[in-house]
């Protein structure tokens, strides 16, 4: 048996946690680094690119590159069109089915993808768990964490996620619920708390009451679509109105997207207009647009960060080829906090609803816990300190919570340690669609999971065989205003006159939050064959056919990860070197140390190093990695015995 | 809302899926064995939990029953047991989580034990209408008042649609509510008096607490009556202040 973690799937960013002797810890990489990026970008040879790697190429090859896809998992094309607006790459599908997302001349869907952001934190994990020396390193389950709002079509994506990535999800936990474990662990073992947490994509509130290490969520409401994202693009689209008229000619404004062939002036670094790929002439421009909206969205991301601690910032765009004007503007906070205001207020109500389904006044909370970078806009802390009249928590990092409560989770299930449960609910009510549109509720919004409903069909013509079922999920009335999770087929119904078979449904809403059903005819006893055809979904042959597609890209895919490693050898020698000289520079004993031509030398394979990182070629960053160790050598030993001599006389290395 | 229960099947003995020994049908683990049972043939909610058959009952022993139970169902114990028993576990949790909502809301406790009496339901038909009107099959004791608000409702409508404003018909909305809140208080104090009644009665005749259920059943179904009552004057109330700002477009 292999490794347990815990994950938090985000929309921006993704961590891996595990449980180390009782006690959760989030996995980072050498440079100290939790948050992978939810990021993916497509190398021109086809190497999959996941993370900070990926990040870096959104800017170099952003027609290439896909990010914020947990937005389209589970969705249909027409959920989506509003967001595919500004992100640069291409989202398609057909009308009632699953989106999909073009990237360069390949096609994913969104539980692919995500799949490639889950194999980065299996293989960080693995890294790490070898490197501690471990014998059996292998990741093979994890616990994965998806928005409490998230419905059935949603989590069903992110299960098909997990098992595109090799990994066994053990159980899909709200990511409210998750941080409430986390605190949970040494917090008061008692009371009624409020996990209010704003991510990057999506919104979620939920109250919980906890007794004995019984963590019961009362009720939970949120918005799937309301997050760090939405703030950084109101931001982009004023940056945008801006710079309209002036050179940005690939970035249109935000609702006719990124302009056609006008785009092809300011051309990426990609190296020519990105199109080329045999794109649709309209969105020829895509590559140079979307560079400059990535550069555009990471200036106003930073000065959002920076408002979070300051008064006054600046938005600020060096002149580039994707925005050759560049770009300068002062921005205060009381500024920052008109433009965000309603989309803060989105939350509120939605807090309110909890509350009230609950049963509970603001007053009757205890605590009140903040999850998601997005809680570090002082704004959102002051108006959920007002609604609630209580200081939140945040002494956990608002980013790692969910991973760590994911761990814990994950732990709780292969241990079976019995301390801690979490017994959570389902978000939405489930129903089917009845006559004339009009939607039966079979299982309410906030029931206890795992849950239960049953349902009796009967038939409408004589010898009938076949009853067509459409299942929902949403609080409206109206079918046609919730959620279609799917159609079911029942049959092999035992002929008999219309009306005398008794069909029973049973629904069956599971821990993770996923619906299954099952149909039997009563009068018979015979078992129904049901066919599902998911409507947002895929089927478990698409799923199949998946995983086959990626074993024959793993070959590519693996080719991708040794990249990858050799990049960030590249990157400690690179980093090593520098701080040595950096010091030898500082206290003037260079002259003492170095060997004639030495310096040239090492400068020489500094400078090749760098270059060759830019580019794909493997064997070119090794070889030059390899030269910087040549040369470098001497000098490593010099300072080495340095330190050791100095160490020796008794001096403390740290005031070398 | 209580789902319907599962009818009773000769609820004596249950067969434990792991070794084959008998069970009494209200255990939860195999006296001989010790794993969790199948959830086949059971008694009622009440049982489940291991509470007598009765409507007036402490929350936070019923509370604490349910987080023991759900302790010792809940799927994430069972995550290393056979199939047999992970079915089970999770059949036995849903069945423990109907139970507990069922039984944590007095309305609903009471249409559970009218269902395991063998009682026909007394969910309404939803006797509210698309038209504004409250139709549907009035109960007699609410003739009069149903009558009343009908009227009532139809002047504040065609005033409310002629631009009457919207601050006197408010006034006049809370005026026809008022008979109805009344009405819906005597009946919690009525349906509290007959729960304590049935309490009493577990050594009673047969015919005796078959009047008792039979008048919870009446209560139930006139409270849903005037559930959908005051439903339908929140609506008006509802379409009220919507005239009185037309232009707002978006509210929270």
């Amino acid at each position: 048996m292999g490794k347990v973690v815990g994950i938090d799937l985000g929309t921006t960013n993704s961590l891996v946690a595990y449980v180390d002797e009782g006690r959760p810890v989030v996995i980072r990489d050498e440079s100290g680094d939790a948050l992978v990026p939810s990021v993916v970008s497509v190398g021109e040879d086809g190497t999959i690119f996941v993370g900070r790697e990926a990040q870096r190429r959104l800017l170099t090859a952003p027609s290439r590159s896909v990010y914020s896809v947990k937005r389209f998992m589970g969705r249909g094309i027409e959920d989506v069109r509003e967001d595919a607006g500004l992100l640069p790459f291409q989202v398609s599908g057909e009308a009632g089915g699953v989106v999909r997302i073009g990237v360069a001349d390949r096609e994913f869907t969104p539980p692919e993808i995500s799949a490639f952001v889950l194999r980065e934190l299996k293989h960080r994990a693995e890294e790490h768990f070898r490197k501690q020396g471990e014998f059996d390193f292998e990741v093979d389950r994890a616990v994965v964490t998806v928005p409490a709002y998230f419905n059935d079509a949603q989590r069903t994506a992110t299960r098909d996620a997990g098992r595109l990535s090799g990994l066994e999800v053990l159980r899909i936990i709200n990511e409210p619920t998750a941080a409430s474990l986390a605190y949970g662990l040494d917090q008061r073992n008692r009371g009624t708390i409020a996990v209010y947490d704003l991510g990057g994509g999506t919104f979620d509130i939920s109250i919980l009451k906890v007794e004995d290490g019984v963590f019961q969520v009362l009720s939970t409401n949120g918005d799937t679509h309301l997050g760090g994202d939405d703030v950084d693009r109101l931001l982009v689209e004023i940056v945008l109105a801006d710079l309209a008229g002036s050179y940005v000619r690939g970035a249109g404004p935000a609702e006719g997207g990124p302009a056609g062939a006008g785009g092809r002036g300011a051309g990426p670094a990609e190296g020519g207009p990105a199109g080329a790929g045999g794109r649709p002439a309209g969105a020829g421009g895509r590559g140079a647009g979307a560079a400059a909206v990535e550069t555009i969205r990471r200036a106003v991301i930073q000065a959002k960060w920076d408002l979070s601690d300051l008064e006054e910032t600046e938005i600020r765009i060096e002149p580039s080829p994707a925005v050759p004007s560049g770009y300068q503007k002062r921005i205060t906070r009381a500024e920052f906090e008109r433009i965000i205001r309603p989309l803060v207020d989105r939350t509120l109500e939605p807090c309110r609803q909890a509350l009230s389904d609950a049963g509970l006044q603001p007053k009757d909370i205890d605590e009140v816990v903040l999850v998601g970078g997005s809680t570090r806009i002082p704004l959102v802390r002051r108006l959920v300190e007002e609604l609630f009249a209580r200081t939140p928590h945040s002494e956990l990092n608002p980013d790692e919570v969910v991973a760590l409560g994911a761990a814990v989770q994950a732990d709780i299930l292969v241990s079976g340690r019995r301390e801690m449960l979490l017994l959570d609910v389902t978000p939405l009510s489930l129903g089917i669609e009845t006559m004339g549109g009009v939607v039966s509720k079979i299982i309410l919004r906030n029931s206890t999971i795992p849950a239960s409903g049953r349902e009796m069909f009967t038939t409408g013509v004589d010898n009938q065989t076949g009853v067509d079922v459409h299942v929902l999920q949403g609080e409206r009335e109206l079918a046609a205003d919730c959620r279609s999770l799917a159609h079911l087929h029942l049959r092999g119904i035992p002929p008999m006159v219309a009306g005398l078979p008794r069909i029973e449904v049973r629904f069956q809403i599971d821990a993770n939050g996923i619906l299954s059903v099952a149909a039997r005819e009563l009068r018979t006893g015979i078992e129904q064959a049901i066919e599902v055809k998911p409507s947002y979904g895929l089927t478990d042959q698409e799923v199949e056919r998946m995983l086959i597609d990626s074993f024959e890209h793993a070959e590519a895919d693996f080719e991708a990860r040794l990249l990858i490693d050799a990049r960030n050898e590249a990157e400690s020698v690179i980093h090593a070197t520098d701080k040595v000289l950096r010091r030898l520079d500082l206290d003037g004993t260079g002259a003492e140390v170095f060997e004639p031509g030495e310096r040239e030398r090492i400068n020489a394979a500094l400078t090749g190093l760098k270059f060759v990182m830019a580019g794909t070629s493997r064997q070119a960053i090794h070889d030059w990695t390899h030269a910087l160790n040549n040369v470098t050598r001497h000098l490593a030993e010099v300072t080495m015995n340095q330190t050791v001599r100095e160490a020796l006389a008794g001096k403390n290395v740290k005031d070398v | 809302m209580t789902p319907d229960p599962i009818p009773l099947r000769s609820p004596s003995t249950l067969e434990c899926r792991s070794c084959g020994a008998g069970a009494p049908v209200d255990e939860h683990f195999c006296p001989q064995c010790s794993r969790i049972l199948a959830l086949g043939r059971h008694g009622d909610y009440f049982s489940f939990l291991g509470l007598p058959r009765k409507l007036v009952i402490d929350a936070n022993d019923l509370e604490r029953r349910f987080r023991d139970l759900s302790r010792k169902f809940h799927p994430d114990y069972f995550y290393n047991a056979s199939p047999t028993e992970r079915l089970a576990s999770l059949e036995r949790s849903s069945y423990l989580n109907d139970a507990y909502r069922a039984l944590k809301n007095p309305v609903s406790r009471v249409e559970h034990l009218l269902a395991i009496e063998g009682l026909p339901s007394a969910k309404s038909e939803d006797p509210s209408m698309g038209s504004g009107h409250v139709t549907g099959k009035v109960p007699p004791s609410l003739l009069e008042e149903v009558f009343a608000l009908n009227e009532e409702l139809d002047e504040i409508r065609e005033l409310r649609e002629s631009g009457a404003d919207p601050e006197k018909l408010r006034a006049r909305l809370e005026k026809a509510r008022a008979p109805i809140d009344a009405k819906r208080a005597e009946h919690e104090a009525q349906l509290q008096e007959l729960s304590a009644r049935w309490d009493g009665q577990a050594g009673a005749a047969a015919a005796e607490k078959r009047a008792t259920l039979d008048a919870l059943r009446e209560r139930l179904l006139e409270r849903n009556y005037i559930n959908n009552l005051l439903a339908t004057i929140e609506r008006e109330a509802a379409s009220v202040a919507g005239s009185a700002q037309p232009a707002a477009g978006s509210h929270g």
